[in-house]
């Protein structure tokens, strides 16, 4: 509390505050400078107590012409570092590197108490909001219902006792009903044919559920989070499976498009929901199955080399049959659907499962509802003089909207050979 | 093909032991107890009641059932680094060369995930760019599970340092010794080899280097040596070409056939000025097919021809008596010559050195060279010499050969005595890609690697200089000879490297030359036009009678030499003439099996039988040669095709057929005796009608016909039907609705049977294409083929509905004696796979709409709804569906044929088409994998699709661009533009079936 009432307080009154600095940092510096590790360059925790305000903007701004200025503790300083070049940020005005300078102090103050939490402290936030457990209402109700029915039927006895007629048990009633019910013999047939159809809805269910996987969600090596990366990170779905866009196959990211970011990214400032670091500093271990994949050594920091590289064997969850075509490209590129139309909220899905039941039934009704993108070239574009293939479609179904269907996309041919 | 195989289980079995004979008497190890199921006497003691047993079989069938349910788990396993070059679904294209020790082609390699799995024709400028049936089916032979794995010192596996030092060690002691060290290779036209093997040369003084070809052009390079001073064969330019006279030369299927058929279909459009072909041969030839004109003679009276047409020219040859036909024949020839001078080719085939002479002397006078005859233009492809070869061998009987090293080619095969000769050598070393004949009968062999895995460059014609690249890593542990001989030279460059070196000595761009497949070079000064001197040699010949006897001419068919037998799809790819598979034969004339009591017979249920005969030639015999009845064959002369015969070349190659290099005839004919033997071979055919008994299947017109009525209005007529409304076209007159095939796209394909050669490159690329299966010989025989292309060939007949209606003859006479085919024969090539009817007969019957039409024009055939019925097929009057009457990738009756019974066979399967499983109808789907790709690729741009952006597999591989796939709703497609031609006509038009298909008429020069 008192942190964060701190952090508020200097960004309310100071054009220089430690939240925008910290975006910055994010944005400009994170690749290769940690607040409490040394990465590709210094950690940079403490780094208002090694080196002056004024030393540091000017490095900050252009370190190459600051070291060509004959600054010895900045040549001494690229020298330590084997002459990693640190680039130019000319655009960064002072303001704005006095709050990255800010977030080095504040996050480094923050960093260091989370790592071992007052004892008491943070009680209150982390105690869990106690759920509405449905179960257990329904079971309540279902027993004040039963008292009810148990009282009523006593009252029921009592007037007949008053009555003076002889007060029948449950059971006798129960077999009274049933007696006159099996008589009924329109009853009968109607609960027949109910029950017929009710066994036959349900053997049809079970015959046509099989083989369909919906909601299949094995085990990954790898406990990768779609939700962390796609959905609070906000990284597009391209980005890793970028063959959607030119193959029929998505793609599995190979380990070295991982190392993209987790080269920078070991998971060792990755805090839970109390504010506590998860791995307690230490680097994930799902992220080193990546290092270990690949061979990369995080403390040297290269690839280690003649490893032997271990492929990370992902088990596959959307499995179409061999004799069913399917291309992303096609889907993804040519017909700009949305990655989620078929594979549901990957966003928030902490582990992957299938959200679609990828039955002809579901591909075919897509394509009947699904209209063409008829601005694109194919067919809006026309060749040699004969109409492009958006006009022969406007003169077929003039204003009706023109969908997958209308141009053979529940042709058997186009999906199966 | 295994028919005469003889299988062991093991080694026990083998040595005939004890053990071995009762284990083989008793089939079961135990008794099984029959009788309690079986006897009355027990059946009521039985404890399993028939309700039980339908209880069990209720139960196992619903556990089954629920079983395969459970989805197994399937990995998906990503690279660890991802090549940037790469991505997964997506095909990588190479430039490469392909060779197999007897072709040489310019091909451009189809590689998806890594692996290689078509070939298409390389770049347009290359020389001898395009793929004919062996370079298709050579991607196969990569995958092929009967290559050498690991190097052998005797019988025991190695590995190459300790390989390559004992090849070090005996060459050096053959130094020492004063022995020869021979290396023993096909034509070498490699720059960097023949850099290599002089690097060699100067370390090892009693080193020799020995080329041969398999089926030898020696004598025929001997006589262009000293002619021009190169050893090269010239080139032929039909382009400049208006009369072609080929003497058995098979040129549109050998040599650099792709150029060459490529260019005989550009000289052959139909329209005055349109090349003539005369052939004069004794087989009937794959290029005497194709001949506007055909002259049957024998292989010896081929010298006196060319003599006597020198003669007649006004230039100087020996005179030799003639047969008073031929002599006329030749006389009307001499006079066509006379007026096309200057545009003349005469071409001979086979490799005698007195027809060599003379047709250069012919060309010679008919100003053929630096025209036709490019003999300033040579092609290194065939450098091969006979004589040294022989020198060889003597050397090895007399043991003065220490170290033999073999690489690439297979002599005691190729070479009937070889054998004997090459036990002479102190220390043999195979480099080969099989443990074949060669192989086997050396001290040491090893893998080299095949020609899409390694790294190789070829000089293959003067001003050409192209560069192999590997496609896939090495499957096995192979070494390619540059490096082989570069570790015995002290050369420790990679194969990569030497030839990088040899390409920048050319002062060469490397990625501008590896990405073309080569780059044209300076092909430096050759003398250009020896007319004398070619005239000066024809006239000091001395000529033989022709002779009396039985003559044989040796023919190449699909399998070529026989480096690729043991390639499944070219055992099962029918001959283009015979339509037989996995076999050959000895071809022969009607009259001649008449008089000596051979027969060929039809079975009841098609299938085909011959007699065997015993051929003789000199001393050598082959015993149990089938023969088969050939109509166009010369009577007094037998063929029999090379390549097969093998006794170590794989599974599938070993046991088909007789070698016809056990004969050892060099020069390809020979005076022969044939006598009958006893029994019948069992043929498997693809095609049992071989006439078209009247009706107009192929449509066929004489030139001079075509250009006095270019509107085809007499030779193009198209059926008419009387309706309640009047004459009406087949299109007009019509049971069904049509089709909307306005909007969007309309595939259509022109067939062109005027440019059509027949060479079959199609059916491979099919093949290939759509993982059609190999069925092997015992189902081909049974009419089962799974070709989804085939070439049908029809004979002309004698008998006609003129002739029978002049001479009387009645109609159930005339209809028997047009199913024989004339003597004679004219011959027609005619490609049939789906016609893609508009109106489709198999679509109406299919009980569960497995084959349906889509609004492009094309028939869909949807296998998972398919439930085998196989009404479809019985209704298609082209007869182009195929049934999966087995699985044939699991059923073992099919592991010695099928490539995708094993691991490496099924690399080659295209990943986008499906692999049928038995019970289901298949057929040509007009290759729907490439055009739904062809229209993703123009969405991915956004751009319409343009005409000629991709093509179907068959197509692609035509040499001759007889086929012309595209869009018939665009206006300026090429398809469209055949459409409206006059010569276009649908197979079977009466029928109103609509095809998607059309043929182009053919137009003979007659």
């Amino acid at each position: 509390m008192f942190l964060a009432i701190s952090i508020l307080s200097i960004s309310a009154t100071a054009e220089v505050s430690a939240d925008a600095g910290k975006k910055l940092f994010k944005a400009n510096c994170a690749s290769c400078h940690k607040l409490d590790k040394k990465l590709i360059g210094p950690a940079l925790g403490e780094v208002t107590q090694r080196r002056t305000e004024e030393w540091l903007l000017k490095w900050i701004r252009n370190n190459a012409e600051f070291r060509a200025s004959g600054d010895p503790t900045a040549n001494a300083l690229f020298a330590e570092y084997k002459g990693s070049i640190m680039s130019a940020y000319p655009a960064l005005t002072d303001d704005d590197i006095k709050s990255i300078l800010a977030y080095t102090v504040e996050g480094n103050k923050k960093a260091a108490p989370a790592a071992a939490p007052a004892p008491g402290a943070d009680v209150v936030a982390q105690a869990p909001v106690e759920g509405v457990n449905s179960p257990w209402l329904i079971y309540i109700l279902g027993a004040f219902l039963l008292v009810n029915l148990v009282l009523l039927f006593r009252v029921r006895n009592t007037l007949q006792q008053i009555n003076g007629e002889n007060p029948t048990n449950l059971l006798e009633d129960v077999d009274f009903i049933t007696r006159v019910l099996i008589a009924n013999k329109r009853f009968m047939t109607f609960l027949t044919v109910v029950l017929a159809l009710g066994f036959l809805y349900a053997v049809y269910s079970f015959l046509m559920g099989i083989g369909i996987e919906k909601d299949y969600q094995p085990v990954q090596p790898i406990a990768f989070s779609h939700k962390i990366h796609a959905g609070e990170n906000g990284v597009d779905c391209n980005y890793c499976h970028s063959s959607a866009r030119h193959s029929k196959h998505s793609g599995i990211p190979a380990a070295n498009v991982c190392m993209n970011c987790h080269m920078y990214i070991d998971g060792s400032e990755v805090v839970d929901a109390s504010g506590n670091l998860k791995y307690g500093g230490e680097r994930s271990p799902e992220i080193q199955k990546i290092y270990a994949a690949i061979g990369w050594d995080p403390e040297e920091r290269i690839y280690m080399e003649g490893y032997e590289q271990k492929p990370i064997q992902w088990i596959r969850i959307h499995n179409l049959p061999d004799l069913a075509y399917f291309n992303h490209a096609q889907h993804v590129n040519a017909g700009k659907v949305d990655c989620q139309t078929c594979h549901g909220p990957v966003q928030e899905m902490e582990v992957a499962y299938q959200y679609s039941e990828l039955t002809m039934g579901w591909c075919i009704n897509c394509h009947r509802e699904t209209e063409i993108k008829g601005d694109n070239g194919y067919y809006a574009g026309a060749i040699d003089g004969s109409a492009s293939i958006s006009d022969r479609l406007v003169d077929r179904f003039h204003e009706e909207k023109i969908t997958v269907a209308n141009i053979g996309g529940l042709e058997c041919g186009k999906c199966h050979y | 093909m295994a028919s005469n195989k003889v299988y062991w289980k093991s080694f026990d079995q083998l040595a005939n032991t004890e053990v071995s004979q009762r284990l083989a008497e008793n089939e079961f190890a135990q008794d099984i107890p029959v009788d309690v199921f079986l006897s009355e006497a027990s059946s009521s003691d039985s404890t399993t009641s028939r309700r039980d047993f339908l209880k069990f079989l209720g139960f196992s069938t619903a556990a089954a059932t629920l079983a395969a349910c459970e989805q197994p788990i399937i990995e998906s396993v990503p690279y660890v680094v991802q090549p940037d070059t790469l991505t997964p679904g997506v095909p990588s294209f190479y430039a490469t060369a392909y060779t197999d020790g007897q072709d040489y082609a310019s091909v451009l390699v189809k590689t998806r995930e890594g692996r290689p799995i078509k070939l298409e024709p390389g770049d347009s400028a290359r020389f001898n760019r395009g793929t004919n049936a062996r370079a298709q089916a050579s991607v196969i032979s990569l995958y092929d599970s009967a290559r050498l794995r690991e190097p052998r010192l005797g019988e025991k596996n190695t590995d190459w340092s300790s390989m390559l030092l004992a090849l070090k060690k005996s060459a050096d002691q053959s130094r020492a010794e004063g022995t020869q060290f021979v290396l023993l290779t096909s034509s070498v036209y490699s720059p960097s080899l023949q850099t290599a093997i002089e690097r060699l040369r100067q370390g090892y003084p009693n080193f020799q280097h020995v080329e041969f070809d398999a089926v030898s052009q020696s004598n025929t390079l001997d006589v262009w040596e000293s002619l021009t001073g190169v050893r090269a064969l010239p080139s032929i330019d039909l382009m400049a070409t208006s009369l072609v006279l080929s003497f058995g030369s098979d040129f549109l299927a050998s040599g650099m056939a792709q150029q060459v058929s490529s260019d005989y279909a550009s000289r052959r459009k139909p329209g005055s000025g349109m090349l003539r072909h005369v052939e004069l041969e004794s087989n009937l030839s794959l290029t005497g097919s194709n001949a506007d004109k055909r002259i049957k003679i024998k292989p010896s009276e081929v010298s006196a021809s060319l003599a006597y047409l020198i003669n007649q020219l006004g230039g100087k040859a020996p005179s030799v008596g003639l047969r008073g036909d031929l002599t006329k024949a030749l006389q009307s020839l001499a006079a066509e010559m006379k007026s096309a001078m200057g545009k003349t080719l005469v071409l001979v085939g086979g490799d005698d050195a007195n027809q060599a002479r003379l047709a250069a002397a012919l060309n010679g006078l008919l100003g053929s060279f630096g025209t036709t005859l490019r003999s300033d233009q040579p092609v290194y492809i065939r450098r091969g010499n006979e004589s040294r070869l022989a020198n060889l061998m003597a050397d090895l009987s007399a043991k003065s050969v220490g170290t033999l090293l073999v690489a690439g080619t297979n002599p005691v095969y190729f070479r009937a005595d070889f054998s004997k000769a090459i036990a002479g050598a102190k220390f043999s070393m195979a480099l080969t890609d099989r443990l074949d004949e060669t192989a086997m009968l050396c001290t040491a062999a090893a893998p080299i690697p095949h020609f899409l895995e390694a790294w190789a460059d070829y000089r293959p014609a003067a001003g050409e200089y192209s560069i192999a690249q590997p496609t896939i890593k090495n499957l096995f542990n192979s070494m390619p000879l540059l490096e082989v001989l570069g570790s015995l030279s002290g050369d420790l460059r990679s194969a990569k490297d030497q030839v990088a070196a040899s390409a920048a000595a050319m002062g060469l761009d490397w990625n501008r030359t590896l990405h073309d497949g080569g780059s044209t070079v300076s092909s430096g000064a050759i003398s250009g036009a020896p007319t004398t001197a070619a005239m000066a040699m024809a006239a000091s010949i001395k000529l033989a009678k022709p002779s009396e006897g039985m003559e044989i001419a040796l023919y190449e068919n699909a399998l070529g030499a026989g480096f690729q037998a043991n390639n499944p799809w070219l055992q099962e790819l029918p001959d283009p003439i015979t339509r037989l598979t996995w076999d050959n034969y000895l071809t022969m004339a009607a009259s001649d099996a008449l008089a000596m009591g051979f027969e060929n017979e039809t079975n009841s249920d098609g299938s085909l039988d011959g007699s065997y005969a015993r051929v003789k030639v000199g001393k050598r015999l082959l015993e149990d040669v089938p023969v088969f009845i050939q109509p166009g064959q010369t009577a007094g002369t037998v063929g029999l095709a090379y390549g097969y015969g093998r006794s170590a070349a794989g599974k599938v190659a070993d046991g088909g057929g007789v070698s016809a290099y056990a004969l050892g005839i060099l020069t390809g004919t020979a005076k022969v005796e044939i006598s009958k033997a006893e029994g019948m071979h069992e043929f498997a055919t693809v095609q049992l009608g071989h006439t078209m008994m009247g009706r107009r299947i192929v449509n066929e017109v004489n030139l001079n016909e075509f250009v006095s009525d270019p509107s085809g209005a007499s030779w193009n007529e198209k059926p008419t039907f009387h309706t309640i409304d009047g004459l009406k076209s087949a299109e007009e007159a019509n049971l069904w609705a049509n089709h909307d095939h306005e909007t969007m796209h309309m595939w259509n394909m022109s067939i062109d049977l005027t440019s059509c050669t027949g060479c079959a490159a199609c059916v491979v690329a099919c093949n290939a294409e759509n993982n059609v299966p190999v069925v092997g010989k015992e189902e081909i025989r049974n009419l089962r083929d799974m070709h989804w292309l085939r070439i049908d060939r029809y004979y002309s007949s004698d008998m006609n509905k003129d002739r029978a209606a002049e001479e009387n003859i009645g109609g159930i006479e005339m209809y028997a004696q047009m199913e024989e085919p004339s003597e004679s024969p004219m011959v027609v090539f005619q490609p049939v796979m789906c016609q893609h009817c508009n109106h489709a007969p198999c679509e109406t019957v299919c009980p569960v709409g497995a084959t349906v039409h889509s609004r492009e024009g094309l028939n869909h055939m949807a296998y998972n709804r398919c439930i085998g019925t196989r009404y479809c097929a019985n209704n298609c009057p082209y007869k182009v569906r195929r049934f999966n009457w087995f699985n044939y990738i699991t059923n073992e009756q099919f592991a010695d044929v099928n490539p995708s019974q094993d691991d490496f066979g099924r690399m080659v399967l295209n990943p986008d088409v499906t692999v049928r499983s038995r019970g289901v109808m298949e057929k040509c789907s007009m290759c729907i994998q490439r055009v739904q790709y062809a229209k993703l690729e123009a969405k991915k741009v956004g751009q319409p699709v343009p005409d000629g952006a991709f093509t179907v597999a068959c197509a692609e591989a035509c040499s001759t661009g007889s086929i012309t796939f595209g869009d018939v709703n665009n206006a300026k497609s090429a398809v469209r533009a055949a459409k409206a031609d006059a010569r276009a006509y649908h197979l079977l038009e009466e029928v109103g079936t609509q095809p998607s298909v059309f043929y182009l008429t053919k137009v003979r020069n007659a």
